[in-house]
């Protein structure tokens, strides 16, 4: 497993720089893993979702469902995708701090 | 190329290059735009094997001294050993040894294959290509047969690292569709060649993608779910769902969760409940209206279907099946049914069958049958006008190569879907979406592209030749595609070639379908909205 520096600090991701010590996350972090998502300078659109990404994950040690994201947050996929890029998963979780989607999603 | 050139020191076997996949239709008629496919890093190349096509689908470290690829390579030939004995395994010794032994190299089944065929014949592609490998380790170093005559009769081969790590790679450039052994006239399963490859690296070496064992079928008995799901979340999820059913059809639903003795314990490919919940919402719809003994299973593992073991390792499948058996057995329900999912479906219900013995062999199928039964019956009111766009019907692999399960699922759509037309081949001949075997799951480094590129080409030019009047983005078209896998490989295919926004072709499963063209709710129920 690879280490960089975000935020300031050391941490670790795995190979497609998804952090891999959820408990380091901060802001600062958030920030740098936004700059390589092209979701910087963050606006509050984009706080709006990754803190409701990371609550939800605080509570349920999982990303919520897409659909859930999307009714909660009040913006839809396009919208959703205008800020993040790279999409929900590999751009808006990545940057809250979440680990990488698994399964058959 | 010949067939011992795969131990050769050769910097790569073979190059994907463009021009020689084979051409797709309209619009993607032009070579010049094919998509370039992610080339591996310097770093990369170093650090793992990818001599076989420059692509790395398990990552297989690089040996750092003589010592070590001696122990590897020994570790194989003593799994390779136990595969041949029927105590160490009595699962698939019987199709193995058949398939070993009564190939006569008429080659029909290679132009079956999805993947020799995309790719433009590359011979490592050929299904006998790696069973012909293997036959002659087991000739030359486990049977001893000998070397002399192995030389002149053409059919010497040398085991080293390079070998043995090729052919690891070279077992996860098949999807297991097994499309091989329909059209084999002796039976032989070539499908079944490259899964037992698989075992041996994972059962004896340790080695098995990431996605399949870490946080597959380990992180599945761990958490409940390879999807991370866990009881807790999955009560959350549940409540959501109620409320986007309330939401679309203007009632409330109560999603009956660990009912004693309920007729049906309906369990769903977990990745359903994150990436498609209109799914298991739909699933949820159908079985109220009809008036369906059903329940959900709330227990650890009993509310993801899947059993990746089925793809690579045995032990964890049989782990996994007896978990499954164990939660129908305790909540007392009749059976099982199992969703839209396809590899569950051959694990549950056929593999595990040599496993679950006496009482926990419970009784275990298909939901397609219940669901032909419930729309052709009339137990729902449906009108096939709002489902009037073409639509065309994936034929996941393991529903129906394997187990024949072809008409219901076409009895329903013929019903409901007015434009309804399917691809050339289909049923029990059709091609595999291109993600079977746990491909659609796998992400690492280039291998994503490859199976877009390669092993999902052959669907993609079905898909667009069978909407070829239609192609252009006026009109709204569908893929039925009933298997959680089939789905996630057709959203990456479509992602891949930008297919959503240039030929407005959407995917979904079966029981979306059903539940759009329902009389009574207001709106659409499928929404045209990529994800």
């Amino acid at each position: 497993m690879a280490k960089t520096t975000l935020g300031g600090i050391e941490i670790e991701i795995d190979e497609d720089g998804f952090i891999q010590e959820p408990e380091k996350w901060n802001q600062a972090i958030a920030e740098d893993l936004a700059k390589v998502e092209q979701a910087y300078p963050m606006t509050e659109e984009h706080w709006k979702v990754v803190n409701y990404l990371r609550d939800y994950y605080l509570k349920y040690e999982i990303a919520p469902p897409i659909r859930m994201l999307v009714k909660q947050t009040g913006f839809d996929l396009k919208k959703i995708y205008q800020l993040f890029p790279s999409g929900p998963a590999k751009g808006a979780c990545k940057i809250a701090g979440l680990p990488k989607p698994t399964g058959c999603v | 190329m010949k067939i011992e050139d795969i131990s050769k020191n050769t910097e790569q076997l073979v190059t994907i290059e463009s021009k020689d996949l084979i051409p797709l239709p309209y619009p993607y008629d032009d070579p010049a735009n094919e998509p370039l496919m992610k080339r591996l890093t310097d770093d990369q190349r170093m650090r793992y094997e990818a001599s076989l096509d420059g692509i790395i689908a398990i990552g297989i470290p690089k040996p750092s001294s003589k010592e070590e690829e001696e122990v590897f390579v020994k570790k194989f030939l003593s799994g390779l050993e136990k595969l041949l004995t029927p105590e160490n395994n009595w699962t698939f010794l019987q199709p193995l040894y058949h398939s070993l032994e009564y190939c006569v190299k008429c080659q029909i089944c290679n132009d079956s294959c999805p993947a020799y065929l995309a790719s433009g014949k590359k011979e490592i592609y050929r299904p006998t290509y790696r069973a012909e490998v293997l036959r002659r380790i087991i000739n030359k170093y486990i049977k001893k047969r000998n070397k002399l005559l192995l030389r002149l009769t053409g059919s010497d081969i040398d085991l080293n690292w390079t070998l043995v790590a090729r052919l690891g790679e070279l077992a996860y450039r098949c999807t297991l569709c097994r499309k091989c052994a329909q059209v084999c006239p002796l039976g032989v399963d070539n499908g079944l060649i490259s899964h037992e490859i698989r075992k041996i690296f994972s059962q004896k070496m340790g080695i098995a993608p990431k996605e399949l064992h870490e946080l597959g079928t380990m992180q599945q008995l761990k958490a409940g779910s390879s999807t991370g799901i866990t009881p807790k979340a999955l009560g959350n999820i549940i409540e959501f769902m109620e409320e986007e059913i309330e939401e679309k059809i203007g009632r409330k639903i109560k999603i009956p969760v660990d009912k004693e003795g309920a007729e049906i314990l309906l369990i769903h490919n977990a990745g359903e409940f994150v990436s498609w919940p209109e799914n298991t919402e739909a699933f949820a719809i159908i079985f109220d209206i009809a008036g369906i003994d059903w329940t959900l299973s709330s227990d650890l593992v009993g509310y993801d279907a899947v059993n990746y073991g089925v793809w690579y390792d045995d032990i964890q499948l049989a782990r996994i099946a007896v978990k499954h058996a164990e939660i129908v057995k305790a909540l007392k329900v009749k059976k099982i049914n199992v969703g839209e999912c396809g590899h569950a479906h051959k694990a549950m219900i056929v593999v595990a069958d040599r496993i679950l013995t006496g009482e926990l062999n419970i009784p275990r199928e298909s939901a397609l049958p219940i669901l032909a039964d419930i729309v052709l019956n009339n137990r729902i009111k449906l009108d096939p006008e709002r489902n009037n766009f073409p639509v065309t019907l994936h034929d996941p692999c393991n529903m129906v190569r394997l187990m024949g399960i072809v008409e219901p699922q076409r009895q329903i759509l013929r019903k409901i879907c007015p434009q309804f037309r399917e691809m050339e081949p289909n049923g029990v001949d059709n091609y595999c979406c291109g993600g079977g075997s746990g491909f659609a799951i796998m992400q690492s480094m280039n291998f994503p592209d490859w199976r877009s590129a390669v092993s999902g080409r052959m669907k993609l030019k079905q898909i667009l030749e069978v909407f070829h009047d239609v192609i252009g983005p006026d009109v709204k078209k569908y893929v039925c595609a009933p298997c959680s896998n089939c789905k996630g490989q057709i959203r990456d295919l479509f992602a891949y070639y930008n297919v959503f926004e240039r030929c407005n072709i959407f995917y979904g499963g079966l029981v979306e379908l059903i539940v759009n063209a329902m009389v009574d709710i207001k709106k659409p129920f499928i929404e045209w909205e990529w994800r």
